[in-house]
Protein backbone atom coordinates (compact mmCIF):
# COMPACT_ATOMS: atom_id res chain seq x y z
CA UNK A 1 0.00 0.00 0.00
CA UNK A 2 1.24 3.87 -0.79
CA UNK A 3 0.30 5.66 2.56
CA UNK A 4 0.29 3.95 5.87
CA UNK A 5 -0.36 5.11 9.27
CA UNK A 6 0.17 2.93 12.53
CA UNK A 7 -1.41 4.46 16.32
CA UNK A 8 -1.83 2.69 19.35
CA UNK A 9 -5.61 3.29 21.64
CA UNK A 10 -5.12 1.47 25.03
CA UNK A 11 -3.83 -2.14 24.35
CA UNK A 12 -4.53 -2.24 20.62
CA UNK A 13 -2.26 -1.63 17.89
CA UNK A 14 -2.94 -0.65 14.75
CA UNK A 15 -1.49 -0.17 10.88
CA UNK A 16 -3.77 1.49 8.57
CA UNK A 17 -2.75 1.57 4.79
CA UNK A 18 -4.33 3.56 2.52
CA UNK A 19 -4.13 3.26 -1.66
CA UNK A 20 -5.00 7.45 -1.04
CA UNK A 21 -3.04 9.94 0.92
CA UNK A 22 -5.73 11.85 1.72
CA UNK A 23 -7.15 9.68 4.48
CA UNK A 24 -3.52 8.68 6.49
CA UNK A 25 -3.10 12.44 6.28
CA UNK A 26 -6.46 13.05 7.98
CA UNK A 27 -5.74 9.95 10.87
CA UNK A 28 -2.11 11.08 11.48
CA UNK A 29 -4.23 14.72 12.57
CA UNK A 30 -7.21 13.32 14.41
CA UNK A 31 -4.59 10.95 16.24
CA UNK A 32 -1.94 13.50 16.47
CA UNK A 33 -1.73 13.14 20.23
CA UNK A 34 -1.81 9.17 20.22
CA UNK A 35 1.20 7.55 20.73
CA UNK A 36 2.53 5.89 17.70
CA UNK A 37 2.45 1.69 17.10
CA UNK A 38 5.61 -0.34 16.95
CA UNK A 39 5.00 -3.77 16.19
CA UNK A 40 0.52 -3.76 15.32
CA UNK A 41 -1.30 -6.06 16.76
CA UNK A 42 -4.27 -5.44 13.40
CA UNK A 43 -3.94 -4.41 9.74
CA UNK A 44 -6.38 -2.38 8.06
CA UNK A 45 -6.47 -1.31 4.10
CA UNK A 46 -8.69 0.88 2.90
CA UNK A 47 -8.54 -0.29 -1.07
CA UNK A 48 -10.10 1.13 -4.36
CA UNK A 49 -12.90 -1.45 -4.83
CA UNK A 50 -11.85 -1.78 -8.48
CA UNK A 51 -8.46 -0.99 -9.46
CA UNK A 52 -10.19 2.04 -11.39
CA UNK A 53 -11.96 2.86 -8.73
CA UNK A 54 -8.65 4.63 -6.82
CA UNK A 55 -9.37 7.72 -9.46
CA UNK A 56 -13.20 7.30 -11.05
CA UNK A 57 -15.42 7.83 -8.43
CA UNK A 58 -13.04 6.75 -5.86
CA UNK A 59 -14.84 3.96 -3.69
CA UNK A 60 -13.02 2.83 -0.67
CA UNK A 61 -13.36 -0.80 0.58
CA UNK A 62 -12.68 -2.04 4.21
CA UNK A 63 -9.85 -4.47 4.29
CA UNK A 64 -7.42 -6.32 6.59
CA UNK A 65 -6.79 -8.79 9.01
CA UNK A 66 -10.33 -9.37 9.62
CA UNK A 67 -13.12 -8.89 7.20
CA UNK A 68 -16.87 -9.26 6.48
CA UNK A 69 -18.05 -9.77 3.30
CA UNK A 70 -21.16 -7.83 3.03
CA UNK A 71 -19.74 -5.04 4.14
CA UNK A 72 -20.52 -1.89 1.87
CA UNK A 73 -17.73 0.68 0.19
CA UNK A 74 -17.38 4.24 1.01
CA UNK A 75 -16.82 7.36 -0.95
CA UNK A 76 -13.09 8.33 -0.27
CA UNK A 77 -14.56 11.73 1.36
CA UNK A 78 -15.45 9.58 4.00
CA UNK A 79 -12.45 7.32 4.15
CA UNK A 80 -12.48 8.19 7.89
CA UNK A 81 -15.16 6.90 8.50
CA UNK A 82 -13.82 3.42 6.64
CA UNK A 83 -10.79 3.64 8.98
CA UNK A 84 -12.94 4.06 11.97
CA UNK A 85 -14.77 0.76 11.12
CA UNK A 86 -12.27 -1.26 9.90
CA UNK A 87 -10.43 -0.98 13.02
CA UNK A 88 -13.97 -1.56 15.19
CA UNK A 89 -13.87 -4.80 13.14
CA UNK A 90 -10.51 -5.89 13.75
CA UNK A 91 -10.87 -5.39 17.50
CA UNK A 92 -14.53 -7.30 17.48
CA UNK A 93 -13.60 -10.18 15.27
CA UNK A 94 -9.87 -10.34 16.39
CA UNK A 95 -9.48 -9.07 20.13
CA UNK A 96 -9.33 -11.82 23.08
CA UNK A 97 -7.60 -10.31 26.00
CA UNK A 98 -10.42 -8.59 27.01
CA UNK A 99 -14.20 -9.18 26.73
CA UNK A 100 -15.62 -6.78 24.68
CA UNK A 101 -18.53 -4.69 25.08
CA UNK A 102 -20.18 -2.63 23.07
CA UNK A 103 -20.34 0.44 25.10
CA UNK A 104 -19.02 3.76 26.44
CA UNK A 105 -16.76 4.22 29.31
CA UNK A 106 -15.65 7.30 31.73
CA UNK A 107 -14.34 7.14 34.70
CA UNK A 108 -14.25 9.28 38.12
CA UNK A 109 -11.86 8.45 41.01
CA UNK A 110 -10.84 5.08 39.86
CA UNK A 111 -14.55 4.10 39.64
CA UNK A 112 -16.07 3.29 36.08
CA UNK A 113 -19.45 4.23 34.63
CA UNK A 114 -20.33 1.73 31.91
CA UNK A 115 -23.02 2.85 29.14
CA UNK A 116 -24.25 0.34 26.99
CA UNK A 117 -27.00 0.47 24.19
CA UNK A 118 -27.83 -0.11 20.37
CA UNK A 119 -26.98 2.49 18.39
CA UNK A 120 -28.58 5.82 18.91
CA UNK A 121 -28.92 5.48 22.25
CA UNK A 122 -26.87 8.23 23.46
CA UNK A 123 -23.32 6.22 24.36
CA UNK A 124 -21.07 8.13 22.69
CA UNK A 125 -22.72 11.77 23.29
CA UNK A 126 -23.54 11.06 27.23
CA UNK A 127 -20.27 9.99 27.75
CA UNK A 128 -18.51 13.37 25.86
CA UNK A 129 -20.48 14.99 27.58
CA UNK A 130 -19.84 13.83 31.11
CA UNK A 131 -15.69 14.33 29.85
CA UNK A 132 -16.46 17.99 30.07
CA UNK A 133 -17.45 17.55 33.19
CA UNK A 134 -14.73 15.92 34.95
CA UNK A 135 -15.25 12.06 33.65
CA UNK A 136 -12.17 10.65 32.08
CA UNK A 137 -13.43 9.40 29.04
CA UNK A 138 -12.47 5.82 28.01
CA UNK A 139 -13.96 4.95 25.22
CA UNK A 140 -17.59 5.44 23.02
CA UNK A 141 -17.34 1.99 21.02
CA UNK A 142 -15.67 -0.67 23.09
CA UNK A 143 -14.85 -1.20 26.92
CA UNK A 144 -12.62 -3.64 27.95
CA UNK A 145 -13.26 -5.82 30.65
CA UNK A 146 -10.14 -7.74 32.06
CA UNK A 147 -11.26 -11.02 32.81
CA UNK A 148 -8.45 -11.85 34.97
CA UNK A 149 -8.65 -8.45 37.19
CA UNK A 150 -12.42 -7.27 36.25
CA UNK A 151 -11.19 -4.14 35.65
CA UNK A 152 -12.11 -2.15 32.19
CA UNK A 153 -9.00 -0.64 30.33
CA UNK A 154 -9.46 2.33 28.50
CA UNK A 155 -10.01 2.38 24.21
CA UNK A 156 -9.99 5.95 23.96
CA UNK A 157 -10.85 6.53 20.37
CA UNK A 158 -12.04 9.62 19.16
CA UNK A 159 -15.86 9.53 20.21
CA UNK A 160 -18.41 9.55 16.50
CA UNK A 161 -20.77 11.65 16.73
CA UNK A 162 -23.79 12.04 14.32
CA UNK A 163 -26.13 14.52 13.74
CA UNK A 164 -27.78 16.52 16.36
CA UNK A 165 -24.94 15.25 18.71
CA UNK A 166 -22.36 16.66 17.00
CA UNK A 167 -23.77 20.42 18.07
CA UNK A 168 -24.24 19.08 21.79
CA UNK A 169 -21.16 17.72 22.61
CA UNK A 170 -19.38 20.76 23.29
CA UNK A 171 -15.98 22.34 23.39
CA UNK A 172 -12.64 20.03 22.14
CA UNK A 173 -10.86 19.13 19.31
CA UNK A 174 -12.84 17.84 16.35
CA UNK A 175 -12.16 15.84 13.11
CA UNK A 176 -13.96 17.10 9.69
CA UNK A 177 -17.32 17.13 9.51
CA UNK A 178 -18.14 13.98 7.35
CA UNK A 179 -21.53 14.14 5.54
CA UNK A 180 -24.41 11.84 3.86
CA UNK A 181 -22.60 8.75 5.27
CA UNK A 182 -24.75 5.50 6.03
CA UNK A 183 -24.63 6.58 9.32
CA UNK A 184 -25.69 10.57 9.06
CA UNK A 185 -23.83 13.08 9.91
CA UNK A 186 -20.65 12.42 11.72
CA UNK A 187 -17.78 14.55 13.35
CA UNK A 188 -15.05 12.81 15.24
CA UNK A 189 -14.47 14.59 18.54
CA UNK A 190 -10.59 13.93 20.11
CA UNK A 191 -10.38 13.34 23.88
CA UNK A 192 -8.97 15.58 26.04
CA UNK A 193 -4.78 15.12 26.35
CA UNK A 194 -5.08 14.30 29.72
CA UNK A 195 -7.61 11.13 28.92
CA UNK A 196 -5.17 10.19 25.89
CA UNK A 197 -2.55 9.90 28.24
CA UNK A 198 -4.13 7.69 30.76
CA UNK A 199 -4.84 5.35 27.87
CA UNK A 200 -2.62 2.66 30.35
CA UNK A 201 -4.34 2.98 33.58
CA UNK A 202 -7.64 1.03 34.39
CA UNK A 203 -11.04 1.63 35.83
CA UNK A 204 -13.06 -0.55 38.69
CA UNK A 205 -16.50 -1.13 36.95
CA UNK A 206 -19.04 0.73 39.33
CA UNK A 207 -22.18 1.40 37.49
CA UNK A 208 -23.99 -0.36 34.55
CA UNK A 209 -26.01 2.31 32.51
CA UNK A 210 -28.93 1.07 30.05
CA UNK A 211 -29.99 4.61 28.09
CA UNK A 212 -32.91 5.00 26.30
CA UNK A 213 -32.97 8.23 24.40
CA UNK A 214 -36.30 9.87 23.42
CA UNK A 215 -38.62 8.93 26.27
CA UNK A 216 -39.95 10.54 29.38
CA UNK A 217 -37.38 10.69 32.28
CA UNK A 218 -37.87 7.15 34.50
CA UNK A 219 -35.39 5.02 35.88
CA UNK A 220 -35.31 1.75 36.37
CA UNK A 221 -33.01 -1.01 38.46
CA UNK A 222 -31.85 -3.67 36.18
CA UNK A 223 -31.91 -7.22 37.81
CA UNK A 224 -28.43 -9.09 37.07
CA UNK A 225 -29.52 -11.47 35.24
CA UNK A 226 -31.46 -8.94 32.91
CA UNK A 227 -27.95 -7.26 32.72
CA UNK A 228 -26.39 -10.38 31.38
CA UNK A 229 -28.55 -11.35 28.93
CA UNK A 230 -28.29 -7.85 27.94
CA UNK A 231 -24.65 -7.42 27.82
CA UNK A 232 -23.74 -10.72 26.56
CA UNK A 233 -25.97 -9.28 23.15
CA UNK A 234 -23.64 -6.42 23.53
CA UNK A 235 -20.69 -8.26 23.32
CA UNK A 236 -18.80 -9.18 19.79
CA UNK A 237 -16.47 -11.80 21.71
CA UNK A 238 -18.36 -13.66 24.57
CA UNK A 239 -18.64 -16.46 22.50
CA UNK A 240 -15.11 -16.74 21.57
CA UNK A 241 -13.93 -16.42 24.84
CA UNK A 242 -15.78 -19.30 26.41
CA UNK A 243 -15.41 -20.16 29.88
CA UNK A 244 -13.61 -16.93 30.70
CA UNK A 245 -16.11 -14.77 29.00
CA UNK A 246 -19.12 -16.63 31.45
CA UNK A 247 -16.57 -16.01 34.75
CA UNK A 248 -15.98 -12.21 33.80
CA UNK A 249 -19.64 -11.70 33.01
CA UNK A 250 -21.24 -13.02 35.85
CA UNK A 251 -18.94 -11.60 38.21
CA UNK A 252 -19.64 -8.20 36.52
CA UNK A 253 -23.10 -8.32 36.74
CA UNK A 254 -23.38 -9.81 40.14
CA UNK A 255 -20.65 -7.36 41.81
CA UNK A 256 -21.76 -3.96 39.80
CA UNK A 257 -25.50 -2.35 40.34
CA UNK A 258 -27.36 -1.77 36.82
CA UNK A 259 -30.18 0.66 35.81
CA UNK A 260 -32.26 1.48 32.83
CA UNK A 261 -32.67 5.08 32.17
CA UNK A 262 -34.92 6.69 29.91
CA UNK A 263 -34.22 10.69 29.13
CA UNK A 264 -36.34 12.90 26.75
CA UNK A 265 -32.97 15.09 26.82
CA UNK A 266 -28.59 15.02 27.87
CA UNK A 267 -29.35 17.36 30.87
CA UNK A 268 -31.83 14.80 32.23
CA UNK A 269 -29.81 12.18 31.61
CA UNK A 270 -26.77 13.49 33.31
CA UNK A 271 -28.82 13.88 35.87
CA UNK A 272 -29.75 11.04 36.40
CA UNK A 273 -26.38 9.51 36.41
CA UNK A 274 -25.26 11.94 39.04
CA UNK A 275 -27.73 10.87 41.41
CA UNK A 276 -27.09 7.62 40.92
CA UNK A 277 -23.51 7.91 41.14
CA UNK A 278 -22.65 7.79 45.16
CA UNK B 1 -36.81 -43.71 28.90
CA UNK B 2 -33.91 -42.64 31.65
CA UNK B 3 -33.00 -39.04 31.87
CA UNK B 4 -29.83 -37.57 33.30
CA UNK B 5 -27.59 -34.08 33.68
CA UNK B 6 -24.48 -33.64 32.35
CA UNK B 7 -21.31 -34.26 35.34
CA UNK B 8 -20.48 -31.69 37.48
CA UNK B 9 -17.76 -30.98 35.77
CA UNK B 10 -19.58 -30.25 32.68
CA UNK B 11 -21.45 -27.01 33.89
CA UNK B 12 -20.26 -23.91 35.53
CA UNK B 13 -22.94 -22.12 37.34
CA UNK B 14 -23.35 -19.22 39.08
CA UNK B 15 -26.22 -17.86 40.83
CA UNK B 16 -27.49 -14.28 39.65
CA UNK B 17 -30.83 -13.87 40.58
CA UNK B 18 -33.99 -16.05 40.14
CA UNK B 19 -31.80 -16.41 36.72
CA UNK B 20 -29.10 -19.05 37.23
CA UNK B 21 -26.29 -19.15 34.56
CA UNK B 22 -25.25 -21.99 33.36
CA UNK B 23 -22.07 -22.39 31.51
CA UNK B 24 -21.84 -26.19 29.35
CA UNK B 25 -18.91 -26.53 28.78
CA UNK B 26 -19.00 -29.57 26.22
CA UNK B 27 -20.67 -27.29 23.98
CA UNK B 28 -19.83 -24.00 25.21
CA UNK B 29 -23.36 -22.73 25.23
CA UNK B 30 -24.80 -20.42 28.32
CA UNK B 31 -27.99 -20.16 29.38
CA UNK B 32 -29.94 -18.51 31.96
CA UNK B 33 -32.12 -21.03 34.36
CA UNK B 34 -35.10 -20.21 36.08
CA UNK B 35 -37.17 -22.80 38.32
CA UNK B 36 -37.36 -25.34 38.16
CA UNK B 37 -34.96 -26.50 35.71
CA UNK B 38 -31.84 -26.15 38.10
CA UNK B 39 -33.60 -28.37 40.34
CA UNK B 40 -34.33 -30.39 37.62
CA UNK B 41 -31.02 -30.62 37.19
CA UNK B 42 -29.61 -31.27 40.43
CA UNK B 43 -32.53 -34.03 40.65
CA UNK B 44 -31.22 -35.72 37.69
CA UNK B 45 -27.50 -35.89 38.98
CA UNK B 46 -28.28 -39.97 38.36
CA UNK B 47 -30.31 -41.36 35.48
CA UNK B 48 -34.24 -40.84 36.29
CA UNK B 49 -37.09 -42.26 34.04
CA UNK B 50 -40.09 -38.97 34.36
CA UNK B 51 -42.18 -40.45 36.86
CA UNK B 52 -39.15 -41.60 39.20
CA UNK B 53 -38.30 -37.42 38.94
CA UNK B 54 -41.29 -36.16 39.96
CA UNK B 55 -41.35 -38.41 43.28
CA UNK B 56 -37.50 -37.16 43.68
CA UNK B 57 -38.91 -33.72 43.39
CA UNK B 58 -41.98 -34.03 45.49
CA UNK B 59 -39.91 -35.65 48.45
CA UNK B 60 -38.32 -32.37 48.92
CA UNK B 61 -40.84 -29.98 47.11
CA UNK B 62 -44.37 -29.09 47.07
CA UNK B 63 -45.08 -29.27 43.07
CA UNK B 64 -47.58 -26.79 41.71
CA UNK B 65 -48.16 -27.84 38.41
CA UNK B 66 -48.80 -30.97 36.27
CA UNK B 67 -46.93 -33.72 34.85
CA UNK B 68 -47.25 -31.94 31.54
CA UNK B 69 -45.42 -29.30 32.97
CA UNK B 70 -42.66 -31.22 33.98
CA UNK B 71 -42.41 -33.13 30.47
CA UNK B 72 -42.34 -29.75 29.21
CA UNK B 73 -39.16 -28.62 31.13
CA UNK B 74 -37.72 -31.93 30.48
CA UNK B 75 -37.93 -31.44 27.30
CA UNK B 76 -36.58 -27.74 27.03
CA UNK B 77 -33.58 -28.94 28.68
CA UNK B 78 -32.86 -32.00 26.09
CA UNK B 79 -33.28 -29.17 23.54
CA UNK B 80 -30.93 -26.88 24.99
CA UNK B 81 -28.66 -29.77 25.41
CA UNK B 82 -28.13 -30.08 28.77
CA UNK B 83 -30.24 -33.49 30.05
CA UNK B 84 -29.63 -36.52 27.95
CA UNK B 85 -31.39 -39.61 27.50
CA UNK B 86 -29.71 -41.81 29.86
CA UNK C 1 -33.24 -24.63 48.28
CA UNK C 2 -33.89 -28.18 49.79
CA UNK C 3 -36.34 -28.58 52.79
CA UNK C 4 -36.25 -30.96 55.82
CA UNK C 5 -39.63 -31.58 55.58
CA UNK C 6 -40.43 -34.84 56.53
CA UNK C 7 -41.75 -37.11 53.23
CA UNK C 8 -44.26 -38.75 55.17
CA UNK C 9 -46.34 -35.77 55.93
CA UNK C 10 -48.81 -35.02 53.18
CA UNK C 11 -50.12 -32.06 55.09
CA UNK C 12 -47.02 -30.39 55.63
CA UNK C 13 -46.90 -26.34 54.14
CA UNK C 14 -42.64 -26.84 55.38
CA UNK C 15 -41.88 -27.70 52.14
CA UNK C 16 -41.08 -25.11 50.03
CA UNK C 17 -43.44 -24.79 46.78
CA UNK C 18 -41.27 -25.74 42.90
CA UNK C 19 -43.36 -23.92 40.40
CA UNK C 20 -43.22 -26.11 37.24
CA UNK C 21 -44.72 -23.57 34.70
CA UNK C 22 -46.93 -23.66 32.18
CA UNK C 23 -46.87 -26.53 29.08
CA UNK C 24 -46.30 -23.46 26.94
CA UNK C 25 -43.93 -21.50 29.04
CA UNK C 26 -40.01 -21.55 29.10
CA UNK C 27 -38.01 -22.17 31.97
CA UNK C 28 -34.14 -21.10 30.25
CA UNK C 29 -33.10 -18.86 28.11
CA UNK C 30 -30.25 -19.79 25.36
CA UNK C 31 -27.89 -16.96 24.73
CA UNK C 32 -27.42 -16.82 21.33
CA UNK C 33 -24.41 -15.47 19.43
CA UNK C 34 -24.47 -12.26 19.38
CA UNK C 35 -21.76 -10.49 16.73
CA UNK C 36 -24.36 -10.30 14.12
CA UNK C 37 -25.57 -7.81 16.06
CA UNK C 38 -22.73 -5.51 17.38
CA UNK C 39 -21.51 -5.99 13.59
CA UNK C 40 -24.46 -3.52 12.22
CA UNK C 41 -22.31 -1.01 14.42
CA UNK C 42 -19.09 -2.09 12.71
CA UNK C 43 -19.93 -2.10 9.06
CA UNK C 44 -22.57 -0.56 6.75
CA UNK C 45 -23.44 -4.01 4.78
CA UNK C 46 -26.07 -4.92 2.02
CA UNK C 47 -28.42 -7.36 1.47
CA UNK C 48 -28.68 -9.14 -1.89
CA UNK C 49 -31.70 -10.42 -3.15
CA UNK C 50 -31.90 -12.91 -3.95
CA UNK C 51 -28.58 -14.15 -2.71
CA UNK C 52 -25.71 -14.55 -5.60
CA UNK C 53 -26.02 -18.64 -5.30
CA UNK C 54 -29.96 -18.06 -6.43
CA UNK C 55 -29.31 -15.39 -9.20
CA UNK C 56 -32.07 -15.61 -11.70
CA UNK C 57 -34.51 -17.00 -9.15
CA UNK C 58 -38.00 -14.91 -8.44
CA UNK C 59 -39.31 -14.49 -5.08
CA UNK C 60 -42.48 -15.78 -4.46
CA UNK C 61 -45.04 -13.44 -2.27
CA UNK C 62 -44.34 -15.12 1.02
CA UNK C 63 -40.20 -15.34 0.54
CA UNK C 64 -39.64 -18.23 -1.00
CA UNK C 65 -36.75 -18.40 -3.94
CA UNK C 66 -39.01 -19.82 -7.13
CA UNK C 67 -38.10 -20.82 -10.91
CA UNK C 68 -38.30 -17.49 -12.73
CA UNK C 69 -41.15 -16.54 -14.70
CA UNK C 70 -43.46 -18.38 -11.73
CA UNK C 71 -47.05 -17.03 -11.17
CA UNK C 72 -47.45 -14.40 -8.90
CA UNK C 73 -43.54 -14.05 -8.31
CA UNK C 74 -41.69 -11.22 -8.28
CA UNK C 75 -38.44 -11.09 -10.62
CA UNK C 76 -35.68 -10.01 -8.34
CA UNK C 77 -31.85 -8.95 -8.80
CA UNK C 78 -31.16 -6.03 -6.87
CA UNK C 79 -29.28 -5.25 -3.78
CA UNK C 80 -30.32 -3.41 -0.66
CA UNK C 81 -28.69 -1.25 1.79
CA UNK C 82 -29.26 -2.37 5.64
CA UNK C 83 -30.48 0.88 6.70
CA UNK C 84 -33.05 0.44 3.86
CA UNK C 85 -34.15 -2.93 4.51
CA UNK C 86 -34.20 -1.78 8.84
CA UNK C 87 -37.26 0.58 7.32
CA UNK C 88 -38.95 -1.61 5.35
CA UNK C 89 -38.86 -4.39 8.43
CA UNK C 90 -40.60 -1.44 10.20
CA UNK C 91 -42.97 -1.27 8.20
CA UNK C 92 -41.70 1.16 5.62
CA UNK C 93 -41.09 -0.38 1.91
CA UNK C 94 -37.79 -0.88 0.09
CA UNK C 95 -36.62 1.79 -2.63
CA UNK C 96 -37.39 1.08 -6.33
CA UNK C 97 -40.79 -1.26 -5.44
CA UNK C 98 -43.97 -1.37 -5.41
CA UNK C 99 -45.94 -2.35 -2.11
CA UNK C 100 -46.11 -6.17 -3.44
CA UNK C 101 -42.91 -6.54 -4.39
CA UNK C 102 -41.50 -4.71 -0.94
CA UNK C 103 -43.11 -7.31 1.18
CA UNK C 104 -42.10 -10.17 -1.28
CA UNK C 105 -38.10 -8.91 -1.23
CA UNK C 106 -38.81 -8.16 2.93
CA UNK C 107 -40.20 -12.13 3.26
CA UNK C 108 -37.06 -13.27 1.61
CA UNK C 109 -35.21 -11.44 3.78
CA UNK C 110 -37.04 -12.83 6.93
CA UNK C 111 -36.20 -16.15 5.93
CA UNK C 112 -32.31 -16.07 5.19
CA UNK C 113 -30.68 -18.88 7.21
CA UNK C 114 -27.38 -18.44 8.68
CA UNK C 115 -24.41 -19.36 5.65
CA UNK C 116 -27.03 -17.48 3.06
CA UNK C 117 -25.36 -14.11 1.67
CA UNK C 118 -27.20 -11.33 3.51
CA UNK C 119 -27.71 -13.01 6.61
CA UNK C 120 -25.21 -11.44 8.78
CA UNK C 121 -26.07 -8.16 7.62
CA UNK C 122 -30.18 -8.68 7.96
CA UNK C 123 -29.38 -9.99 11.63
CA UNK C 124 -27.51 -7.41 12.38
CA UNK C 125 -30.37 -4.99 11.80
CA UNK C 126 -32.65 -7.06 14.42
CA UNK C 127 -30.77 -5.04 17.36
CA UNK C 128 -32.51 -5.84 20.46
CA UNK C 129 -34.60 -2.61 21.63
CA UNK C 130 -32.21 -0.70 24.41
Amino acid sequence: MRHAFAVRVGPASFRIGSAWRAPVEALADLYRDYPPATVPDFTVRLEPTRPWRRWLRPSVAIAGDFTLPEAAPLPLAQALLAAEMGMNLQMALGWRRHLLLHAAAVERDGRALLISGESGAGKSTLASLLATRGWRFMGDEFALLDPASGTLAPFPRPASLKNASIALAGEGRWGPLLEGTPKGDIRHRVPDRAAIDAMDRGATPALILFPRFGEAAAARAVAPSEAFARLTQASTNYQMLGEAGFVALTRLVRDVPAVAIDYPDTATAIALIEERWA
Amino acid sequence: MRYRAPPATALATVRLDEFTAVYHRPSGATHLLVEPAPEILAALVEPLTLDELADRLAATYELAGDAGALVARVDELVAAGLVAPA
Amino acid sequence: MSDDAPPDDPGSTSRRALMLGAVGASAIVSIRPALAQTAGSVLTCSIPVPDPGRAGSWIAADGRTVPAGTKGAFPAGATFRGEDVRRALNGGQLPGTTYDRSRAYVNYIRRLQRGQGGFTCFASLQMPRG
